[in-house]
């Protein structure tokens, strides 16, 4: 179970970084998705409970708190994908117009050869 | 904790926010009313964190949504805090003032941007919380890329593209950074980890300490140590004046998240000789860019890295007094740098059109100018522009220098007969001393090269320069004056906060209250 | 101005006549132990005389010199500043402040010999003063420093008090070397000299202030103010002594073949200068006396030397000697003052310079230096010495005033007006007086000097005219003569050319400097430069990773970073298939994205999904909730966006391009592979590790129901825990609507990706209008739904998954929906949405919740939960977290709108601009 996902997480996160270091915009954008997935889940594991519920809790007054996964991180996870959602859509317009202007779509807005 | 008079710690954050929500309400074509609105909430601010600094050795502690810390969020208005929120509040006040003669009408929604920054940047100082502190980071990277594509154009949107891409790969450590502090230590208060850093079982320590190094990582990118900071020049160049100025204060964030995290968090062994050589290379590589330098505006971008570099080594030496100089140094060294990217843009308006030395901004404004920019700003025109724009030029090499009469010239006295101090010296000293007098030679020689060749070889016919335009650059000079003669008062202060910052107990004591 | 300062000056001869010290101090920089502190004594007061006095004259003198087409306030405005910045070095009673005005004075040179700057030369004289002045200054800052460290403070007084610790400490050379640097650079002494002749390119009254009598005589002056502190070893001797000798020689031997009448004097002044410096060298008092006489001297005759010389460029048109000739005719007056003057530069007797040319001499004979040899020597330098000053002075006095009257000038000469003559006749005069009768004209006034420089062992000292048939009066005898000669013999080869003296390596240091700057200052600095630097976006982003990597590294390997003590859980053969499809999904998308696009989105949206199943596997559906709609959202975007990237086809790369690019691939994928590795052992180590006990977020568990409001715990924590970090998330959401908007404002489209039709069919979302008519009606059937949905949870976000984000989330995608069923135009004419309003409702509804707080006097942000009834959903819960809920909402709706808009409307543009 915890092999599955770090080589879940590890997998995401050197796809990310290979295309990161790709030299066209699209396939950075693409990686840059790629690593916010593996650094969510990597934020949310550090609140992972063996068989935790969902931190949807009763209405009874005492709660043990054993019982749930650690609401915290699922917190600063949703806060981070809202983040990387925003500014993904602001690198693909940056692109683009990066395209329009420069006429390539190298991520140094002109190709190699020149 | 009820009387309106603590809400003033969150006035910073939350007015340029309200304010920023109301200007997008507001119509596009309503620039003077915006205009307004604008100044009249960064001099709030500026008021509240003058309130803040009078108050000073009183830290204000702030328990949003009336949680206690170390569960609820908490604003910390430390010594520290309080004067960079000042700080930025000015800057932020005469680039505003200066975008209004024409930048402001390049492109819509410029108003909002600049007080979402600030909103990201009061944040950021006030904040003692990491997670949040990533939070208003974003923020003002969010606004930052909006501000960097103010006016659009071929440079400034590849620059921004690059500089957006290495900022999100920070980002990302920024979160794998606190997410590990906090798997660890199972708090994000940055008292409480300090305090539970020590109590972390021996097999448990790598994770902080990799966590720690990672989002290091996150904040040197920002502050632009070699070699991570090669995008800061050129992006600065490229964007509008008035960005570029508010951008001056961007680089000490990091400055800042180090400062405080690392004094907070850890003691002197971890990262100082890290920080002591990444700042010495950094001095050195914006030494020879400086020297390198084609334009004006690259030449500010590069005096801004030696900035960055000079500092991040004097916080390494991890000494308090020098640490204090470091500090006085960072608010002149800023000014300084954002009257000079805003006097680029009013040099090369002035001079012939055909000798134009400033390329990148020449290709952005040719690329800006079919949408509309208004080329010649109307209204009251100054006399003896050149005069005056070559004194200002001067004023500011000398402060980039650190030549008298500038403040820059006590800052590295200070900074130097603070490092000299110990005994025996250290040898990293001596270094250090070696590099900074060379960089302020390089400095003098790249100025005066740029300023011959500009105010004296070349043959000028003076145009106008919107007193709205020079006003700004003027009150910013004579500010730095102003913080030669009081000199004293400011240093005591800028002192007594490093002296804080070397003694984090009293800060942890303060937020949790123990 | 000048005069006032000179009066005030005057007026405080009393006190310092009686030998006190007059300061007056105030803390500057306290924290660093700087004060500024005005200190008055005998030496300070000479040279304000000197100062201000000369100053008063030059002004005088400047204003008739300049022509009316000159900016005249500038010039007086900087020659003011410059003689402000003067008395600041020599009134400063702490090392730190001369320094800083030392500084003032070269900025302030630098403007004045730039004054004429359509002149190249004088743009590049100035420019080589200020480089060489204040890299010496910098030194001095240096060699300051060191000394306040050794002495333990920057105040004047006690670090001539710490005299013995400081020759004692072995930290004591440095400090003399980077002292001396500083003083050597102003004082132009050899090999420093070059840039003094540059800066005659200066309007003559300022190379006569400047460069005769002010500025140059820093250098002197601060060795003669540090000369109890600093002198007395046999590093000083060796290092001042050597430099000075050098100097007075070259300087001497090198203006006899000056064509240009400045630069004779300029050059002359150097080995003036030199000679003071010999005897600051000597380490005797005696010495040091005659070197502050001399100071005075060479001030007095060399600046009205230079003013006369001003007058016959001004009146001739010319300067050089070899056209000049005979103007004692012309201008009588002039040529008897320059003559008297220069008489007294060539130590003519009952003339100043003579005087002090005298103690020089009688010193040369009784120096006790560390070598025997030079001891010797001495004697026979200052001979030498003597004649070449008296054969440049015979040149100077011969060549201009004397011979065939000159014919081709480019104006006839006359004399002067009247008061532009005035300060050289003062200062002729004061040559007279102090030759004739130096006991009562100067001796009080040197007197106080000497005592305030040399305190307790101030010697007894003679100014006489007449001590007898002495030594040195021979040798002043010999010089005369040997200098006649040789200036007889020299004036055939005069009358050439060259300008270069014989015998003397034909160095120039201008030149050298000048190729020293280009190299180092431009070329080095450029190669350094692209050598530690790129501008490059792929390059940084390596460093960046690697950082990133070392620096987790590091720790991980010194500390060793093992699991922790938890078993395996079960695995769960399930998940293990979701992940290895995620991963081959991953992989295809890194391996697809440079020529499938498409297929790449798609595969990076399958792992995306495998992330949202993991998210539900492990109790976290708020997450796979907003996951998922992000997910959507983000796919939408990017295929509006595919549109226009260019076409690019899978070229068959040849195997040679393969194997160029093989190195840097392979680089990469370590990276990548060193990356994800890292990443997952971290995880790993992590997961088998317990949560920390003492996590806060039991707290929130605790109380989410009863304080909080809400049976979700991480909705709670995210609109009234945490709530402030929501407020700055959808500003930041805010922003990046906000920038995209305006940036998409004049986006213009790549040419070629608006052309073919093919291209466009279901690719542009207006474009689908046409084509798919039954989906459109589908999904216009769809917005209500949609609608409905998000208010559902919206109001349910509290306890359930769901809130403000989520919801509006589905409600901008409905919106999108109905833009791809109806195309723009037609959507905006039914339903009229302003993001912007939204978006700017949002934020303010949001922060005037928090601030609600405010009235009840509690802080931002804290939440109040009255119970409303509402029909249909019966009695919920109504927290103030819900209003700062709704905000998200709005915000959220406004944002994600306006982007995809902007978006859908570049379609539009493309289709129809």
């Amino acid at each position: 179970m915890e092999l599955i996902v770090s080589l879940g997480i590890g997998v995401l996160a050197g796809c990310g970084t290979w295309l990161v270091l790709r030299p066209r915009t699209f396939q950075v954008i693409l990686g840059l998705s790629l690593l916010s997935y593996a650094v969510n889940l990597f934020i949310f594991i550090m609140g992972w409970v063996r068989g935790g519920a969902p931190p949807i809790v009763a209405a009874a007054a005492s709660v043990d708190a054993s019982r749930f996964a650690d609401p915290l991180p699922q917190a600063l996870v949703l806060t981070a994908i809202v983040i990387s959602f925003a500014t993904t859509a602001l690198l693909l317009v940056v692109l683009l117009a990066a395209r329009g202007l420069t006429g390539t779509d190298h991520v140094d807005g002109r190709e190699p050869g020149e | 904790m009820s009387a309106w008079a603590d809400h003033v710690v969150v006035a910073p954050i939350v007015l340029p926010l309200a304010c920023g929500g109301l200007m997008l309400l507001l119509d596009e074509r309503r620039h003077a009313a915006k205009g307004v609105i604008g100044l009249a909430t960064i001099v709030a601010i500026g008021l509240a964190a003058a309130v803040l600094l009078a108050q000073a050795p009183v830290a204000h502690i702030y328990a949003l949504g009336n949680w206690p810390p170390p569960f609820g969020i908490v604003l910390v208005a430390d010594r520290l805090a309080a004067a960079m929120v000042l700080l930025g509040a000015v800057l932020a006040f005469a680039a505003l003032a200066f975008s209004l003669a024409r930048w402001q009408r390049a492109a819509p929604r410029f108003d909002s941007l600049v007080q979402f920054l600030l909103a990201g940047l009061n944040g950021a100082f006030l904040t003692g919380d990491l997670f949040n502190l990533f939070v208003f980071f974003e923020l003002l990277l969010a606004s930052s890329y909006g501000l960097a594509l103010h006016g659009a154009g071929r440079m400034r949107v590849r620059e921004s593209l690059h500089y957006i891409v290495i900022n999100l790969v920070a980002s990302l450590f920024f979160l794998v950074g606190v997410s590990l502090l906090y798997g660890v230590t199972g708090t994000l208060n940055m008292a409480d980890i300090a305090l539970r850093i020590p109590q972390v079982p021996a097999g448990d320590r790598v994770m902080v300490e990799i966590g720690a190094a990672v989002l290091a990582m996150a904040f040197l990118v920002k502050a632009g140590m070699w070699p991570l900071g090669f995008w800061l020049p050129s992006t600065y160049a490229a964007a509008s004046p008035p960005a570029a100025a508010l951008f001056t204060i961007l680089s000490k964030v990091g400055i800042y998240a180090v400062l405080r995290l690392w004094l907070l968090l850890f003691d002197a062994g971890t990262g100082a000789t890290l920080l002591l050589f990444g700042g010495m290379a950094t001095v050195a590589y914006g030494m020879s860019a400086m020297l390198a330098a084609q334009d004006i505006a690259r030449m500010a971008g590069a005096s801004l890295l030696v900035s960055s570099g000079t500092l991040l080594a004097a916080i390494g030496a991890h000494i308090p007094a020098v640490t204090g100089a470091a500090l006085y140094y960072l608010v002149v060294s800023t000014l300084g740098a954002a009257a000079l990217y805003l006097l680029v843009e009013l040099i090369e308006r002035a001079r012939a059109p055909g000798a134009n030395v400033l390329a990148v901004t020449a290709e952005a404004f040719g690329e800006a100018a079919p949408e509309g920019l208004p080329q010649e700003p109307e209204g009251a025109a100054i006399p003896a522009t050149m005069g005056v724009l070559g004194l200002a030029f001067a004023c500011c090499a000398l402060l980039v220098a650190g030549l008298p009469p500038m403040p820059g010239f006590l800052a590295k006295f200070a900074l130097l007969s603070a490092l000299l101090a110990p005994d025996p010296v250290p040898g990293t000293a001596w270094a250090l001393l070696a590099l900074l007098a060379l960089s302020g030679l390089a400095a003098t020689i790249a100025m005066a090269r740029a300023g011959v060749r500009i105010f004296w070889a070349a043959r000028l016919e003076p145009r106008r320069i919107h007193l709205a335009e020079m006003g700004p650059v003027a009150a910013l000079l004579a500010l730095c004056l102003a913080l030669t003669a009081a000199a004293g008062p400011v240093t005591d202060y800028l002192h007594d906060t490093a002296r804080g910052l070397h003694a984090p107990h009293g800060y942890i004591g303060k937020v949790l209250s123990r | 101005m000048a005069i006032a300062c000179l009066a005030v000056l005057a007026s405080q001869h009393p006190e310092v006549a009686a030998g006190e010290v007059v300061r007056s101090s105030f803390a500057w920089m306290p924290a660093f132990d700087l004060a500024f502190t005005l200190r008055l004594d005998g030496f300070a007061w000479m040279f304000g005389i000197l100062v201000t006095s000369i100053g008063a004259l030059v002004v005088l003198y400047a204003r008739y010199y300049m022509s009316d087409t000159d900016p005249l306030p500038r010039f007086f405005a900087f020659f003011l500043a410059f003689m402000g910045s003067m008395l600041g070095v020599v009134l400063s009673g702490n090392l730190i402040q001369l320094v800083f005005f030392w500084e003032l004075t070269s900025l302030f040179s630098f403007l004045l010999i730039g004054y004429w700057h359509h002149s190249a030369a004088a743009r590049d004289g100035a420019r080589m003063a200020l480089v060489i002045t204040s890299a010496g200054g910098l030194c001095l800052f240096a060699g300051v420093l060191v000394l306040g460290r050794i002495a333990g403070s920057y105040d004047l007084d006690v670090v001539l008090a710490a005299a013995d610790r400081i020759r004692a400490h072995d930290l004591y050379v440095p400090a003399l070397v980077l002292v001396l640097l500083g003083a050597f650079t102003k004082s132009a002494q050899f090999p420093f000299h070059f840039w003094l002749p540059q800066a005659m390119a200066a309007p003559t009254p300022v190379s006569a202030y400047l460069h005769s009598a002010a500025m140059v005589k820093l250098g002197v002056f601060l060795m003669a103010r540090l000369w109890p502190a600093l002198s007395g070893t046999d590093a000083w001797i060796w290092i001042v002594g050597t430099v000075g000798l050098g100097t007075l020689l070259f300087g001497a031997y090198t203006a006899i073949f000056q064509h240009d009448l400045k630069g004779l004097l300029a050059y002359s002044t150097i080995s003036h200068l030199g000679l003071i410096t010999v005897l600051l060298a000597l380490n005797s008092p005696i010495a040091t006396v005659a070197a502050i006489f001399h100071t005075l001297n060479h001030a007095t005759f060399k600046a009205s030397l230079f003013m006369a010389a001003g007058i016959i460029d001004h009146e001739t048109g010319t300067r050089d000697m070899r056209r000049l000739g005979g103007l004692r005719r012309a201008m009588p007056i002039t040529a008897t003052l320059a003559v008297v003057a220069a008489a007294a530069m060539a130590g003519v007797p009952l003339l100043n310079g003579f005087l002090s040319k005298e103690m020089f001499f009688a010193e040369s004979l009784a120096v006790q230096g560390p070598s025997r040899l030079l001891n010797r020597a001495l004697p026979y330098f200052a001979t030498l010495w003597g004649i070449f000053s008296v054969a440049y002075s015979l040149r100077l006095i011969h060549g201009v005033f004397f011979g065939a009257v000159a014919t081709d000038l480019p104006r006839t000469p006359r004399e002067p007006p009247r008061w532009m003559r005035f300060p050289v006749e003062l200062l002729v005069l004061a040559c007279l007086v102090v030759g004739v009768l130096p006991a009562i004209s100067i001796g009080p006034l040197l007197k106080v000097s000497v005592r305030a420089v040399l305190g307790p062992q101030t010697p007894a000292y003679s100014l006489a005219v007449w001590h007898g048939i002495t030594t040195p009066l021979v040798m002043s005898l010999v010089a005369m003569a040997g200098g006649a000669l040789l200036y007889v013999l020299l004036r055939r080869h005069l009358a050439g050319a060259t300008q270069a003296p014989p015998f003397l390596p034909p160095i120039e240091g201008r030149s050298i400097f000048d190729r020293v700057l280009l190299v180092v200052s431009w070329r080095w600095a450029r190669g350094l430069d692209s050598l530690l630097g790129t501008r490059k976006l792929q390059p940084q982003l390596r460093w960046l990773l690697l950082a990133a990597l070392l620096a987790a590294a590091w720790p991980a390997w010194r500390l060793g970073l093992q699991a922790g003590p938890l078993p395996w859980s079960t695995l769960d053969p399930a998940l293990a298939l979701v992940w290895a499809v995620g991963g081959a999904c991953a992989i295809g998308a890194a391996v697809q994205a440079k020529f499938h696009r498409l297929a790449a989105l798609l595969l990076a949206g399958g792992a995306g999904l495998v992330v949202c199943l993991t998210f539900v596997w492990l109790s976290a559906p708020d997450l796979a909730l907003t996951q998922l709609l992000v997910e959507t959202v983000t796919t939408v975007l990017l295929l509006l966006g595919l549109r226009w990237l260019p076409k690019r086809v899978p070229f068959e790369d040849t195997s040679a391009g393969r194997r160029a690019a093989l190195p840097r691939r392979l680089r990469d994928l370590a990276i990548a592979a060193a990356a994800g590795t890292g990443m997952a052992a971290i995880a790993y180590a992590v997961m088998t590790r317990p949560l920390p006990d003492n996590a806060i977020s039991r707290f929130f568990l605790e109380r989410a129901h009863d304080e909080g409001g809400g049976t979700n715990v991480v909705n709670v924590i995210i609109v009234d825990f945490r709530g402030f970090d929501t407020l700055g998330e959808i500003a930041v959401l805010g922003a990046v609507a906000v920038a995209v908007y305006a940036l998409l404002r004049r986006f213009r489209p790549a040419r070629e990706s608006l052309a073919p039709p093919r291209a466009r069919r279901g690719q542009s979302p207006a474009g689908a209008s046409e084509d798919l008519k039954v989906p459109a009606v589908i999904m216009r059937a769809v917005f209500p739904a949609t609608a409905l949905l998000s208010a559902y949870l919206l109001l349910r976000g509290h306890n359930l998954p769901g809130g403000g984000f989520v919801a509006g989330l589905v409600l901008a995608i409905g919106v999108i929906v109905q833009y791809m069923a109806d195309g723009a135009r037609r959507t905006e004419d039914r339903l009229r949405i302003r993001p912007l309003n939204w978006m700017g409702a949002g934020l303010l509804l949001a922060a005037a919740t928090g601030a609600g707080s405010f009235l009840v006097a509690h802080p931002f942000l804290t939440s109040h939960t009255p119970h409303v009834a509402l029909p249909l959903l019966g009695e919920i819960a109504l927290p103030s977290a819900f209003l700062f809920d709704l905000g998200v909402f709005s915000l959220v709706v406004g944002a994600t709108g306006l982007i995809l808009i902007a978006l859908a409307h570049q379609s539009t543009r493309g289709r129809w601009s």
